[in-house]
Order: structure tokens, then sequence, then C-alpha cells
């Protein structure tokens, strides 16, 4: 099995998610369990870094599905960042630009939460 | 049959002892007492062979209740205590002046023959008894002590006779007596069998071993006295009497010397029971292990057994799951405090304990809520289950006295720990094959809907040539293709992938396919066709569950084609030795609950030349993988189109299959693969017409 591996650190009042490696119907419990933890934290702000992933599958685009209704009904969000171009043609490809904000840096998805206030 | 065969013979029997003791009686009447040596002689003869008849008959009772000697005992002492009230209270009312004229007194005779018949069968019982017990528990032949000593006390009865006869020769007798005295005491040890009682039948018997070795002493003495039934009997017969002393002081002797022993072996008596209950338990915990699959009905064995074998006050047994210990089964103990306690000495002793450790500090404090709570356990032993030298739990024994475990409880405590953690194994092995079997199951569950939802074939269009190819990952992935007729010149056609796998998957592939097929009937623009099905499919989708799809109609007459994309793949069209991709915009089904999705989603319209192909077809094809996790991709895709677009369908279906099998040998096919192809044949004179 390729490797995946999930890292979250804050910034702030902003939850930064790394994810590294492959996302797909086996890995992505580990991103759930990542999503849960800052939803029992209180944490609805959420960045996803993108820099290391290097391939996701539906089931690992489901997560984002799953958990960003919650978000939102916070005043939270997830955004997307650093993304790679085969990663991004997937997302694009189904429509997710439409729907989630995507940066090319991490900074810049960070900065979009704090100007909200 | 064994048992009537049994029973046959001991009728036989019966009825043979009934025989010798009819002609006994009938013998006695006619010679009660005679001087004539010979008639003595057979006299006692007749007598033997009626008590030898007599014991053989005895013996076929007392054999099969040799598993409880107490109860021999028991029955033995019954019969002594009955000897001894005849011999004593006899004396009171017997007279003695009747013997010496007696043999006119037939009543008197008949009296005294019936009163000689219950000392037989007294003595027989209790002779019977001796032989049994003296060979039970015997791990080696003693037969040969036993009947030499039956031979000395025949050849002692016989010389008493002779003694009767002639009162010089009592020397003789004397000498077979002594013999015999010795021959009773090697006899007498043979009480092994003691050993195995429990403490309490011991103290029983040592109970019953002095009044008994003192009785049946009372009953020597009062046979070697002078009394009314002493002369009866010697009158009967010499023999007899010489038998009932040498019983008499056979069971004085063995009884004194199950006394003693006894005695000697009541303070191990407490460790052997345990001994004996530590290896039953242990054979009713492997017989356990291979029947139940239960691990709760082991694991409350395991610590009631512990509790009860290891002298201790509770016992608990604590398994890994996961990363966490959970509680599996209490004895003698609350489930809180059993945890709290857990913790707490977990948290002080090392995870990875690998033999038994035990702790004997003083009581054990834990905290419960905002007290502390005293646990009087005074000694506490944990003991890991170890299989294959992984850690998969704990036993812990407490006891609250103040005794430390020795070393055999700690035996006794890591071998129940081991029958535990194969136990726990055990059970984990079988609940993983099930759940593997359940997997199993629903997989192909899950492969029979799926197969049963796409079509069977390919509908026969004029001037077009359909290919469809469906290969399916092991986990069914929930790919979906269907046409539809929706009139003469209009052809729809769908493709589909659904999010997920295995069953939960398949079962959206049965919703969606009864989506199109109805709304193609009824909605002629793709996108606006999309546009519905995502308002079907939000309701009903999982939030983290989506659809992608291509939903397209072919004018069968002029080759137009119209297709919306619902965050699906591209469409590839091969048309002149060039592949292009066409991607109009629109979002996946069940991403969006409407706005959105109806604001992006565009149509397309193609107008198809003669030989051009339209592809369509699942992720399976461009993202198969190889070994080293890269790609197949679409170069090799469109390469492939290229070099075979002027070959017939199935061909081409065919190469690119080859192409992707052959790409992605070493790794196991990770999602299922759809391709469709349409290849447009228009007839050439109607072509011109365009």
């Amino acid at each position: 099995m390729a490797d995946f591996n999930v890292n979250v650190r804050g910034v702030g009042s902003v939850s930064v998610i790394d994810v590294k490696g492959y996302l797909d119907a086996h890995t992505a419990p580990e991103l759930e369990n990542a999503f849960n933890k800052l939803i029992n934290d209180a944490k609805f702000q959420v960045v996803v870094n993108f820099n290391d992933l290097s391939y996701i599958s539906s089931a690992g685009l489901g997560v984002f599905m799953a958990y960003v209704e919650t978000m939102r009904d916070n005043s939270g969000d997830i955004k997307f960042s650093n993304m790679k171009d085969n990663v991004y043609n997937i997302f694009d490809l189904l429509g997710f630009p439409m729907l989630y904000e995507f940066f090319d840096q991490e900074t810049e998805a960070v900065n979009k939460f704090n100007d909200k206030g | 049959m064994a048992a009537t065969i049994k029973k046959i013979n001991n009728t036989k029997k019966l009825e043979n002892t009934i025989l010798a003791s009819i002609v006994l009686f009938v013998f006695k009447l006619v010679f009660f007492s005679s001087d004539s040596l010979i008639i003595n002689i057979i006299n006692e003869f007749v007598i033997l062979g009626t008590i030898y008849l007599w014991i053989d008959y005895v013996i076929g009772f007392v054999k099969p209740r040799t598993s409880t000697p107490l109860s021999i005992i028991l029955n033995t002492g019954i019969l002594t205590a009955i000897i001894f009230f005849i011999l004593s209270v006899s004396t009171s009312f017997l007279s003695t002046e009747i013997f010496t004229n007696g043999e006119t007194d037939y009543i008197y005779i008949i009296f005294a023959n019936l009163l000689i018949f219950v000392f037989i069968g007294c003595v027989t019982y209790i002779f019977a008894a001796f032989k049994e017990l003296s060979f039970y528990r015997q791990k080696t032949d003693k037969s040969k002590y036993f009947n030499t000593l039956v031979f000395f006390i025949i050849i002692t009865g016989l010389s008493k006779s002779i003694t009767k006869i002639d009162p010089t020769l009592d020397f003789i007798e004397n000498a077979f007596f002594v013999v015999t005295i010795l021959l009773i005491g090697i006899n007498s040890i043979r009480v092994s069998w003691i050993a195995f009682l429990i403490k309490k039948q011991k103290v029983y018997l040592l109970v019953i071993a002095i009044v008994l070795s003192i009785l049946f002493g009372f009953n020597y003495s009062l046979t070697i006295g002078d009394g009314v039934i002493n002369q009866l009997l010697y009158a009967y017969s010499p023999g007899l009497v010489a038998f009932l002393g040498l019983l008499m002081i056979y069971g004085s002797i063995y009884f004194g010397v199950i006394f003693f022993t006894t005695l000697f072996h009541l303070p191990t008596a407490e460790a052997f029971d345990r001994k004996a209950e530590e290896v039953s338990s242990l054979m009713d915990l492997s017989k356990l292990i291979t029947q139940v699959f239960d691990f709760k009905e082991l694991a409350d064995t395991v610590t009631s057994v512990t509790t009860k074998v290891c002298n201790s006050d509770s016992a608990w047994l604590v398994t890994k799951r996961e990363d966490d210990f959970e509680l599996s089964s209490v004895s003698n103990i609350g489930f809180v405090e059993a945890d709290k306690i857990t913790t707490s000495l977990l948290e002080h002793h090392s995870y990875n304990l690998n033999e038994v450790v035990t702790i004997n500090d003083s009581p054990i404090k834990i905290r419960i809520k905002n007290d502390v709570r005293t646990f009087n356990f005074k000694a506490i032993a944990v003991a890991p289950l170890k299989v294959h030298n992984k850690n998969s739990g704990f036993l812990f024994v407490a006891r609250k006295r103040d005794f430390s475990f020795d070393e055999d409880d700690i035996k006794a405590i890591s071998a129940f720990a081991d029958y535990a953690a194969v136990a726990l194994e055990n059970a984990k092995l079988i609940e993983e094959s099930l759940e593997k079997e359940r997997l199993e199951k629903e997989l192909d569950v899950a492969r029979e809907v799926q197969y049963k939802i796409l079509p069977d074939g390919v509908p026969k269009i004029e001037n077009l040539e359909i290919s469809a190819l469906f290969v399916p990952a092991f986990e069914v992935g929930g790919d979906y293709y269907d046409f539809f007729e929706i009139s003469d010149n209009k052809l729809g056609f769908v493709i589909a992938d659904v999010s997920g796998k295995g069953i939960q998957a398949a079962f959206i592939m049965a919703e969606i396919k009864g989506v199109f097929e109805s709304l193609s009937r009824i909605i002629t623009s793709p996108s606006e066709l999309l546009i519905k099905v995502n308002e079907i499919l939000i309701k009903s989708l999982e939030k983290k569950s989506f659809v992608t799809a291509v939903y397209g109609v072919i004018d069968t007459k002029s080759g137009k084609v119209n297709f919306s994309r619902a965050g699906h793949n591209s469409i590839m069209l091969c048309s002149k030795g060039k592949v292009e991709h066409f991607t109009p915009p629109g979002m996946g089904l069940g991403l969006d609950s409407g706005d959105k999705f109806r604001l992006v989603i565009k149509e397309m319209e193609i107008q198809l030349d003669n030989n051009d192909i339209i592809i369509l077809y699942t992720d399976g094809i461009p993202e198969s993988q190889n070994s080293k996790y890269e790609e197949f991709g679409y170069k090799k895709f469109e390469k492939i189109l290229i070099e075979n677009c002027d070959e017939e369908v199935n061909k081409i279906s065919n190469e690119i299959m080859k192409a992707v099998t052959i790409y992605s040998q070493d790794k196991s096919q990770h999602d299922d693969i759809t391709l469709v192809i349409f290849k447009w044949k228009f007839n050439n004179k109607k072509s011109g017409e365009v």
C-alpha cells in the first residue's frame, strides 16, 4: 500500500492539514479522523495543504464533501492550497472550483480567513 | 447385552449360594454337634464352601462401589456393630445349659442356625470389603499377598477344628495364627487410596477409622471369651470361630493403619486438594478452548477458576483491543474497581510484562472520583497473556489476606493466563474469518447486482457500430453504462462512475439506472436531464458520495451527437487520425443541491463524419497504475486509438484493454474499467448529401 500521512497544525486561529502521499478509499479514514478531531475541538476554519499529495481518488474527495457542510454551518470553511496540477485536474473535472476556494499558497488561504475576521 | 450376562451370572451365583446354605442348614439339622473326626472335617469343608460362595456373591455388590470407599467402610462399620451387638447382648438371654443336651431341641438348633447365618452374612461382607479395599487404587499387583493370607486363614481355621478333636495339637493352630497375623499386617498397609480423598472425607474417615478399630478390637476380645455365642459358634464350627476372630483382628489392625495414615495425610490434604483441583481445572479449560468459541464464556471460566484454585479473593481478565485495555471478565470484584486498579497498576508497571509479577504493597489505594477508596488487597499478581511473544492482555489475581503468592500459585496463574491467551487468539481468528466471509458474501452480492444492472449486449443500430466492455475490480467499483432507444432515430447513452465501492456503490448504481431509464424517455436535452438527475440524487446520496456521468443522445440518421458532462472524464473523439477531448462544463452529481449545478452545466453538439469514433470511459483506464504507482494516462490511450481507428470497434476495445492489462500487470486492478465505443458508419451515398 502506498503511504499516506496527515498532519494538523495551527496557524493562528486557522487549522492547516498537511496531506501527503496517496489519498484513496483505504487511507481516507485517517483524514476523516483528523477532521473529526477538529470538529470536536470546535476548529472550523481549515486549510488543506496539498503540497505533498500525489494522488486522490473519489473516496478521498468524498472526505471533504462530508465535512464542508459542518464547517460552513459553524462559520468556517475548508479551503485548498498548494495543489499540484494533476490533483487539481481531478477537482476541476468534478466541478469543485465552483464549491470550494483554491489557493496557490497556504498563506493566501489562511489570510482569507483572517480578512473576514 | 453385557449387563444381562452379568445379571444372569449374578442370579446363578445367588442360586448356588442359597443351595449351599440349604445344604449346610440340613447338614446341621442332622449333625449339629459331633465328636467324629470325619463328620467334623466334612462340616468344616461344607462351611468353607458356603462361605466361599457367599463371598463370591457379595463381592459382586461391593466391587461397583469401590469408587466410593467411604460408603463401603460405613457398611462395614454397621455390620461390625451388629456383630458387636449380638455378641454382647445375647449373653444375657441365652442360657449355656441348653447346649449340653441341645441335640434334641430342634427349635433351638434352628434358631442357632439362623443366628450363624447372620454371622456368616456379616463376616462375608466385611471380608469382601477388605479384599476390594486392599486392591483399590493399587498400581502393582498385590494379589499374591492377599491370596497367601486367605490360604493361612483357611489353614488356621482347619487347625482349630483339629484342636477341637485333639487339644494337644493346639501348637499347630497357634503357629498358623501368628503367621496369619503377620500377613494381616502386610495386607493392611495398602491404603494409598486415602491420598485421593478430599480433606473433608479424610476428616470423616479419621473418625470412622478410630471407632471401627476399637469396635473390631472389642469384637475380637468377645470372640475369645467364653460367652454363649462363642460356645454356640464353637460347637457349630471351630473354623468359623477362627475366621471370625482373625477377621476382627484384621479389621482392628486395618482401621488402625487407616487412622494413622489419614492422620498423617491430614496436614497435606489441602495442598493435595488444590493440586487435584488445578489439574482438573486445566483439563476443563483445555476442553473449553476447543469447544467454546465464545471468548466471554471462557474468560469467565478462567477468572472464576483462578480465584478458586489460587486461593485468592478476586481475579479479573483484561484484554487488548487495538491500543486500549478492556476488562473481559471479573470474578468477585466490581467492574469499576477492577478497572481502576488495572489502570493504576498498568501506569506504574510497564505494559511489557513478560512474566508473572507479584505486588505485595501495602493496601492498594485507588482514587475513584474524589474519594480515595482503599482496596484491602494485600497481594496482587499480574500475568501477561502471551501468544507468539505478543501481549494480548493481563490476568490479575488479588488476595485480601496477608499471604503473598508462592511459587505454586504463580505457576498456576501463568498456566491459566496461557490458556486465556490461546483462547483469545482462537476467538480472534474465528472472528476475523467470519468477518472475511461476510465481506466476501457482500462483494458477491454487489457483483451480482452490478451484472444485473448493466445491459446484456449492445443495441443493433443502423449506421452505428457499438462496443461496450466492462471489467470489474475485485472490490466492486460502481461503474455503470447503458443505452436507451428513445425513438427510431434517437439513441440515448450514459456512462457513470459512483464514488465508493462494494455493496453501497452497487445500490447507488441500481438507483441511477432507474432514474436514467425513466428520465431519458421524458427529457430530450442532456443537460436538462442531468439537472433533474442531480436533484433526485442529492436527496438520496450520502454527503460524501457522488456520481460522475456523461449523458448524450445520438441522432442515428444525421450523426449529430448532443451530450453533457457531470464531473466525468472527457469524451474523446477520434477523427481522421486525431484525438480530441471534449470537456463541457459540469459538476459531479450529488455535490451541489441545485443552483450551481444548473448554472455550470453546458451542452455540446458534434457532427460525426464517416468512421469517426466516440470513446466513453471511466477513470479506471487512465488511472490504472503500474507497480511504481505511475498512471497509464492519456498519451498511451490516445496512441492506441490513433493506431487502431480504422479497425472495427471490438478490436479497438480489445487493444486498449490489452495495453492497460500489460501496463498494470504487477498490480491488482484497483477500480472497475468501463469502455464504450461508437463508430459512425454512414452510408456513402447519404454522406454525399451532407
